[in-house]
């Protein structure tokens, strides 16, 4: 029974980060129809951003914040500048773009930062709360780590719905050339569509790190498992992201507890063929025929 | 020999592929032995690599290029035909015969290819990008489950196999020349690119690298023609990794061990990378690939010391160059090196062919 | 007015539109007809800056639009209903109408949703329901609607009548009759079906193979059998 509630809430709360990071690819899918691959590493070098802020004797909140604000940057000019030609075109171009972008962050992190690994702080605490005598496996950051996330989500709904930018950003990703007849700066939507997904990634990239040992490669798992999440919610929907992500982080702990903790990426690679061949376009999708 | 009779010889060389390119094999076997018994033992080491690398990246160049598959677990795929020949390799007496050794880990490689072409076939793009990806971080999770077998992060130790006394014999007989370990390694990764090359190279000219061609292009008018879509595309992913199980095998031998950390993500990238600069379908653009991704890091980390960076900072240049090189391709020549090479040439003979396409849009 | 010279679009080697000349005048329709592929669609894309002439000139009050993108058109006064209606069928009835006010000019002003709720009451009614689950007819009342939140001085409309049935289509060209009168605005309508076009139109200029090969009053237009027959199929 203990081992059934641990392993459910530390589920519960690595699924908050896969769906942290499958949302930020969903953002970019919807607005660009590319998977962000680079996303990873991107997250990994802005915490290694926060790293150095942290090491050079600021706080952990400082740090947090630099590494927010340099997803948000990287985002825009990986956008502006890299991925720009290739929008509208074949989609495989964008794909080894985007591969060619991973290797090439993994590589300048490990150059400038080193390939040895580092602890990085986690706020709140890392011991689990007392309750009646009995330890739950839910710790102060875990706490953090949820309601992070859920605040990020209510921001972006409240941008996305109530503001005039998100309307714009919205019907940039459904219908390009109609916006653009309406008036909207369509590229400008998307890269900041872009932006928006990395800063998103960044705060996951911050959440895996808490706690945790940080190491050029250290994201490089999340970015498979935010794809699964992204899949098993539908690569176009938000709200599928979220679950997905829930529901991958729940089943993967089970997996790591009960089975091995070596298994779980086979198993989410698992998940991942069993969703395609029984329902590809995921569980929240529309209902719009597509192939896969 | 007059124009005439010239011109019909070459014409009919060219109107067979499978005379051609056995003749293009046995030409590539004779320039093989004179490399390889001109060379140090170290270059003859480089050159197995260049050979196992090779023959996967042809296979992948073959499956991304023919068939529009795109596949970053070839590592993977690599791993299971290395780690197949290290288990029939590791601290066995009397091992059996290098190609028998060599065809079972091709056919293990083939069973698992034959699951994944399977659920791959129906995957496009970005989904098939994804699950690939899924089976490359897998790998090392598996080698380390199955840790008593498959000897967990130490991994499975290889003992070089001998030349068999004929081999040896013919050898000298050819070239005056004793074989040791490394050039006998060489030869045998040499001969199985070659002989992969020529099957490559007829299967994309005959009917069945038609149909891939067909599916790649248009899947929908493939279908309307007749043609088994997930069929071919399970084929396509077959083949190539067949190519990956015999290049795994060959790895094995020649860096003497299989462990996961010879089977990173790093390692399918670098193939993509290799298939990407050749130029995707292109054989010869596979070998290009293959010798750059052999010599590169060795220039690459000495330029990194010498402009003053440490060891391990260099070593990290080459996947550096590897990502833009990616990077760089795509945004300024899509076609790879051999394909803008080839797009050129093509131009050049015929200057009328313009190809309608729309007026470009306002930009703002 | 849109006063268009000259204007030449190519695909490749294709000339889509060939020294196309004519002035649209304000207040008044001018119907832009011919056969498939006429150029009557290239026609309305290049004027809205999707597609950019080889060379020509399309003045609205005094300012050449001809090379500038699309994005900017709104804040010019330019409105371009597309071929096919272009609803954002994920987006609400409101959220569409709104995002047209987004691209109007003068910003001191708050949106003018009442207008359009009043020229349109059934839009008023289903102000909240996803556009997807409009009908034909309804979806072009919301398209013109949004084109009219931007406070436009030109409305292009391409095929509004296409897929409607006849009562919806006399509806729409009846509307839109009176914003031309009401309002002064240019009306730019591209239309397969002359006929209709005709009745409703003030001007009418026949496109054949991207070249202008008639321009007069629609009455006129009408009357002249030999060129129906020619040009317009009927």
């Amino acid at each position: 029974m203990q081992q059934l509630l641990t392993t459910s809430l530390t589920g519960l709360t690595l699924g908050m980060v896969y769906a942290a990071f499958a949302l930020a690819l969903v953002l970019i899918w919807r607005s660009t129809r590319i998977v962000n691959f680079a996303q990873a590493p991107m997250a990994m070098i802005t915490t290694y951003v926060a790293l150095v802020v942290v090491d050079a004797g600021m706080s952990y909140w400082i740090g947090f914040v630099a590494a927010l604000l340099s997803g948000l940057v990287l985002g825009a000019v990986i956008e502006r500048v890299v991925i720009r030609p290739v929008e509208g075109k074949p989609e495989i171009n964008a794909i080894i773009l985007t591969l060619g972008l991973f290797v090439v962050i993994h590589a300048v992190a490990a150059i400038i930062f080193g390939s040895g690994f580092r602890s990085f702080p986690a706020p709140f605490g890392l011991r689990g709360f007392e309750a009646g005598g009995v330890t739950i496996a839910l710790t102060g950051f875990a706490v953090f780590t949820i309601c992070s996330v859920v605040v990020v989500m209510l921001l972006l709904v409240a941008l996305f719905h109530h503001t005039d930018v998100g309307l714009k950003m919205r019907a940039s990703a459904f219908n390009q050339e109609v916006s653009r007849m309406l008036g909207v700066k369509v590229t400008r939507m998307l890269t900041l569509g872009w932006a928006l997904a990395a800063v998103v990634g960044s705060l996951s990239g911050l959440l895996i790190a808490g706690g945790n040992l940080v190491y050029p490669s250290y994201m490089d798992s999340v970015v498979v498992y935010g794809f699964v999440a992204a899949v098993l919610g539908g690569l176009d929907s938000p709200v599928g992201a979220v679950v997905g992500g829930l529901l991958l982080g729940l089943g993967l702990s089970f997996v790591s507890g009960y089975v091995g903790s070596d298994l779980v990426a086979l198993a989410s690679l698992a998940i991942l063929i069993v969703v395609l061949l029984v329902r590809p376009a995921g569980l929240f999708s529309h209902a719009t025929a597509r192939t896969v | 020999m007059s124009s005439v009779a010239f011109g019909s010889l070459t014409g009919r060389l060219r109107r067979t592929p499978l005379r051609r390119n056995l003749i293009g094999g046995l030409i590539g076997l004779v320039i093989v032995i004179l490399v390889l018994e001109s060379v140090s033992p170290f270059r003859q080491g480089q050159f197995a690599t260049m050979a196992y690398l090779g023959i996967a990246v042809g296979g992948l160049t073959v499956l991304t290029g023919l068939n529009g598959q795109l596949s970053l677990g070839h590592g993977a795929l690599m791993a299971v035909g290395a780690y197949t020949a290290a288990l029939m390799l590791h601290n066995v007496e009397k091992p059996l015969p290098l190609p028998v050794i060599m065809l079972l880990s091709v056919l293990v490689t083939v069973v698992v290819g034959a699951v994944v072409g399977v659920a791959a076939a129906r995957l496009h793009g970005p989904y098939i990008a994804g699950a690939t990806l899924a089976m490359a971080v897998a790998v090392p999770g598996i080698a380390s489950f199955f840790g008593d077998t498959l000897g967990g992060e130490q991994g499975l130790s290889v003992s070089t196999p001998e030349a068999p006394g004929w081999f040896a014999d013919a050898v000298y007989f050819l070239t005056a020349h004793d074989i040791t370990g490394t050039k006998y390694l060489a030869y045998i990764g040499w001969i199985g690119l070659i002989i992969s090359f020529v099957l490559l190279a007829n299967l994309s000219a005959s009917r069945v690298g038609r149909t891939w061609r067909a599916v790649r292009d248009d899947e929908v008018a493939a279908e309307l023609a007749g043609i088994n879509v997930g069929r071919a595309r399970v084929k396509a992913f077959v083949v190539s990794a067949a190519c990956a199980g015999l290049a795994g095998s060959v790895m094995a031998m020649v860096v003497r061990i299989a462990a996961p950390s010879g089977f990173t993500l790093t390692l399918s990238l670098s193939l993509l990378t290799a298939v990407v600069l050749g130029g995707l379908g292109s054989l010869v653009g596979a070998l290009i690939g293959a010798a750059l991704l052999t010599f590169l890091p060795q220039t690459v980390t000495g330029l990194g010391q010498s402009l003053g960076l440490t060891d391990l900072q260099s070593a990290q240049l080459a996947p550096l160059v590897y990502g833009l090189t990616l990077v760089l391709v795509i945004l300024l020549a899509p076609a790879g090196l051999v394909g803008t090479i080839r797009n050129a040439w093509r131009r050049r003979q015929s200057p009328d062919t313009g190809s309608i396409h729309p007026q470009q849009e306002a930009t703002p | 007015m849109l006063d268009i010279r000259d204007l030449t679009t190519s695909y490749g080697p294709v000339k889509a539109l060939d020294g196309v000349t004519f002035t649209a005048p304000k207040g008044k329709i001018t119907a832009v007809l011919g056969a498939n592929g006429a150029g009557k669609t290239t026609l309305l894309r290049t004027v809205s800056g999707l597609i950019r002439p080889d060379r020509g000139s399309v003045h609205l009050d005094g300012q050449d639009l001809a090379r500038m993108p699309a994005e900017k058109m709104p804040g010019l006064g330019l409105a371009h209903v597309p071929e096919g209606r272009g609803v954002i069928t994920e987006l609400t009835v409101e959220e569409n109408l709104r995002l047209g006010g987004l691209g109007r000019a003068d910003r001191s002003r708050p949106a003018d949703f009442d207008r359009v709720y009043s020229i349109f009451p059934l839009l008023n009614d289903r102000r909240n329901a996803i556009a997807h689950v409009l009908s034909g007819g309804e979806r072009q009342m919301l398209v013109i609607g949004r084109a009219l939140m931007a406070e436009p001085k030109v409305l292009l409309l391409d095929e509004p009548s296409l897929g409607l049935a006849p009562r919806a289509v006399a509806q729409i060209f009846e509307l839109v009759r009176g914003l031309a009168e009401s309002d002064g605005l240019t009306v730019v309508l591209v239309e397969q079906n002359a006929r209709s076009a005709l009745s409703i139109a003030d001007i009418g200029v026949v496109l054949n193979l991207g070249r202008l090969v008639a321009q007069d009053e629609a009455t006129a237009l009408a009357a002249d059998v030999k060129l129906r027959h020619a040009y317009l199929g009927f």
